[in-house]
């Protein structure tokens, strides 16, 4: 019997885990990937001398790596999907495929540390091969070696993009624009964070030296609006765009390139919590994430949450969270221990660094004007924007949910997560509604977390 | 829409194939939703269009009228919701089910259904990679399939398209009535005047009847069905276990389940279908998507690679008879329900509308409705079952 289960070995989970188990509590740490570590600590070996070059500050997480692998008490499944969740009387039961065969988890304390994905958003030209997010470039750096392709483009919104551009250089790519969709200087819009976060820039400057000795140099207000198949249905070239204030198109020009990593933040991976019923909210950037209190305990007693699922707001936040979730789940079962003031203040800091963060890389609504009727919104079912206005305009649809229905956007095998929370603006927007909470909700969440083979459902008990 | 002649409550497949008999026969239609087009039960429906799951009775003749019904609506309003006239095989795997399967099949041949018996060879031909232990069926070439929501948005877009009207996101909180007889209803929004209030709002039509102060005993039974990734065609009929055909007429508040199996158009695998009497239960009940799972993979052992991608939940409207409810209320004049269809309201929705318009417009009906009347629960009235 475990006293403390833990979802996720990113900064969070793995600052949960140390936590608890500090405190005394025996923790199970299950995680899907096949070492620790997260999407940001992914590592492709154990020889970390070589791996150095793609990360930062893969020190600290060596160190949690470590620590977690010391600890008696931390008992870790790598490799673990959880496909479905439930919650009835206090008690969380987590269905999970482990070495092949499903395992049940009965337990009434839990720390889910699910993180987050790349938020990706439809333009004409996205489905086709080559056109990646930095986060599966990355993971492909990080987890594999394999570097995507040889020229490429790096854009969107963010500073996601600095680690992948510098990544991509070290990796004997070469970097042919990077561009951040807004301008330098909404940092200015947060002048005291900034320089109370000043640890933050030996991190930026980290990636912009790496990024400036490859001779590339950062335009911002600029955004890749349309990507073109070369003969053998690859990517060929991408159109970029000067872009105002609210993202509408200036001036357009091409640019040849093997691969374009575009991405626009990070979508909160809420579908476990929302699974057992955690009441889920709408943060700044629109996107959905798990509601916690002072504690970072959810909605449900003796449930926490901690990390990108909260709220995004980088790996120190997250570690930040985790720490006191941990604490307050060891707490919870018992163990002799409190939050300290310390520990609260730490995380206060970093949340307004993340705050800063959301004000700085908004995606604005006119993103929507680089679609035109052909351009493909779900890649899985092939549906495209006439589609969806069909649903809209002839067969009624006057939420995201029934057009979705009408037209299978978003029910195919990725269920949503890459275009879900799209949909919900581009059906708000041709009806000029503003979606509800509800409707955002509803997109990313789903009662079979992740796929599974009939067979083992059927073998279950 | 100023002093429509009929109201229509629901625009799940039913209200929305009773609105558009209704336009077609010259009528003034409103239909008013709380929600949008298919909602409801509508919404986590198979689309089953089955001849093939009924005995020898009024449900039948309703079904048989029904089928044809679907593929004329089909025409007439231009088609867009993937109707197939895929055909139904039923299986059995006992020496009692099979004798059983033979009987009924029997009885529906001499009812002018099309059955065709097939032998373990014969079955192969159509379904070669049904399990070994399968070797009787029969084969229901008048069964079909359509995508609900897509039937219902579409029969809606031809009923606006033909003067009728379509109020969503109103919820109606009381009928008006004068000296026993209808004269409007109230939403939450708006107060309507009108002669003639069709409830087709399946599971909930129970609360429609209480607004009228009348009385409809219409019950939930949960049913789950699971969804796999799409895949090349590898399923060509709906095929199912001959038991599903007693667990629809069965009583019983237990789960019961018996594989149907399909594939569709966009290439996912369908698996129903459970039938539980829980009310109206939310949440994922893994117990019983794993019952369905091994009954689908006892029918086709190369299900068991597959994956499962997600699963539906509806609450199929009943009756304490398993009838569905077609006809004027007992105690209040110009109501009229068409509800309780359960597991074939899809099914049998056309030929509800066509019912419903003859016995409002006094024409002639293409059969007997009265097994079907309201009327038959006034004895038991007021009695919660």
């Amino acid at each position: 019997m475990h006293n403390v289960v833990i979802i996720g070995t990113g900064p969070a989970g793995l600052s949960a885990a140390l936590s608890a188990a500090a405190a005394g509590a025996p923790v199970l740490l299950l995680d899907n990937n096949p070492r620790l570590g997260g999407q940001y600590w992914r590592t492709f070996t154990e020889d970390t001398e070589h791996e150095q070059s793609q990360h930062f500050d893969l020190e600290t997480g060596l160190i949690l790596i470590n620590a977690v692998k010391a600890r008696k008490e931390i008992e870790v499944w790598s490799g673990a999907q959880i496909w479905s969740a439930s919650h009835q009387q206090g008690v969380n039961t987590l269905r999970v495929i482990y070495k092949g065969v499903e395992k049940i988890i009965n337990t009434k304390n839990l720390v889910i540390c699910t993180g987050a994905y790349d938020r990706t958003l439809p333009f004409p030209g996205w489905d086709i091969p080559g056109v990646m997010t930095p986060g599966g470039v990355q993971s492909l750096l990080k987890g594999h070696g394999v570097l995507a392709g040889k020229k490429v483009v790096v854009a969107g919104s963010g500073p996601f993009l600095l680690p992948v551009a510098a990544g991509v250089i070290k990796a004997g790519g070469s970097v042919l624009e990077l561009l951040e969709a807004n301008k330098s200087h909404r940092w200015l819009l947060s002048p005291l964070t900034l320089l109370e976060n000043i640890a933050k820039f030996k991190e930026a400057f980290y990636y912009i030296k790496t990024i400036s000795a490859g001779k590339v140099r950062a335009r911002f207000g600029q955004a890749v609006v349309a990507a073109h198949r070369g003969d053998h249905g690859e990517l060929e070239s991408v159109d970029i765009a000067v872009i105002n204030r609210n993202f509408k198109v200036k001036k357009i020009r091409n640019v040849k390139c093997d691969v374009a990593a575009i991405g626009w933040g990070f979508t909160a991976d809420t579908s476990i919590a929302g699974a057992l019923g955690c009441v889920q909210v709408i943060a700044k950037d629109d996107g959905v994430v798990v509601s916690v209190d002072n504690d970072q305990q959810t909605s449900i007693p003796g449930v926490f949450a901690a990390g990108e699922i909260t709220g995004i707001g980088g790996s120190d936040l997250s570690m930040a969270e985790g720490v006191i979730a941990g604490l307050a789940a060891a707490k919870y079962v018992g163990c002799d221990v409190n939050v300290l003031k310390v520990h609260r203040k730490r995380r206060a800091k970093k949340q307004r660094f993340a705050d800063a963060l959301i004000k700085s890389y908004p995606v604005k609504a006119g993103w929507k004007s680089w679609l035109n009727d052909q351009t493909i919104i779900c890649r899985c079912e092939e549906v495209d924007l006439s589609d969806l206005k069909h649903a809209i305009e002839e067969l009624g649809a006057t939420d995201s949910r029934t057009a979705k229905l009408l037209t299978r956007c978003g029910m195919g095998l990725c269920q949503g997560r890459v275009c879900g929370r799209s949909v919900v603006d581009l059906v708000a927007s041709e009806i000029k509604i503003s979606p509800t909470d509800t409707d955002r909700i509803s997109a990313v969440n789903r009662p079979i977390i992740s796929p599974i083979p009939l067979g083992v459902l059927a073998a279950g008990e | 829409m100023k002093n429509p002649d009929a109201i229509v409550i629901g625009a799940g497949v039913v209200g929305a194939c009773t609105a558009l008999s209704l336009v077609n026969a010259g009528l003034k239609v409103l239909v008013i939703d709380r929600g949008p087009v298919a909602s409801g039960t509508t919404g986590a429906g198979e689309g089953n269009i089955l001849v093939s799951d009924k005995e020898p009775s009024a449900e039948l003749t309703l079904a048989v009228r029904s089928r044809d019904a679907w593929f004329e609506l089909n025409t007439d309003i231009g088609g867009g919701f993937e109707l197939e006239p895929k055909g139904g095989v039923v299986v059995s795997r006992s020496e009692k089910g099979i004798a059983n399967l033979k009987k009924l099949s029997q009885l529906q041949k001499s009812n002018g259904i099309e059955v065709v018996e097939l032998d373990a060879a014969g079955l192969r031909k159509i379904e070669p990679l049904i399990s070994e232990s399968v070797e009787y069926a029969v084969l229901y070439p008048g069964d079909a399939q359509c995508q609900p929501m897509l039937a219902a948005a579409q029969i809606m877009r031809a009923v606006r398209k033909r003067g009728g009207q379509f109020i969503q996101g109103e919820n109606v909180i009381s009928i008006n009535i004068s000296s026993g007889r209808v004269i409007g209803l109230k939403t939450d929004k708006n107060n309507y005047s009108c002669p003639i209030i069709i409830n087709a709002t399946g599971t909930w039509a129970g609360e429609i009847a209480n607004m009228a102060g009348s009385y409809l005993p219409i019950m939930p039974r949960r049913g789950f069905i699971l969804v796999t990734s799409p895949v090349p065609k590898i399923v060509h009929h709906k095929v199912y276990d001959a038991d599903y055909v007693a667990n629809v007429a069965s009583s019983d508040a237990d789960l019961q389940s018996s594989a149907v199996v399909e594939g569709t158009e966009s290439g996912t695998i369908l698996i129903g279908a459970s039938r539980e009497r829980v009310g109206f239960k939310s949440g994922l009940d893994v117990a019983v998507l794993r019952q369905l799972a091994r009954q689908a993979i006892s029918l086709f052992p190369i299900l068991s690679n597959m994956l499962f991608l997600r699963a539906y939940r509806g609450f199929r409207p009943y009756a304490p008879d398993h009838l569905p409810v077609i006809g004027e209320d007992a105690n209040v004049l110009g109501l009229w329900h068409a509800a309780g269809h359960e597991g074939a309201g899809i099914g049998l929705s056309p030929a509800t509308g066509e019912l419903i318009t003859a016995l409002i417009t006094g024409n002639k009906t293409f059969m007997d409705p009265t097994p079907f009347s309201p009327k038959r629960f006034k004895e038991s009235a007021h009695v919660r079952i």
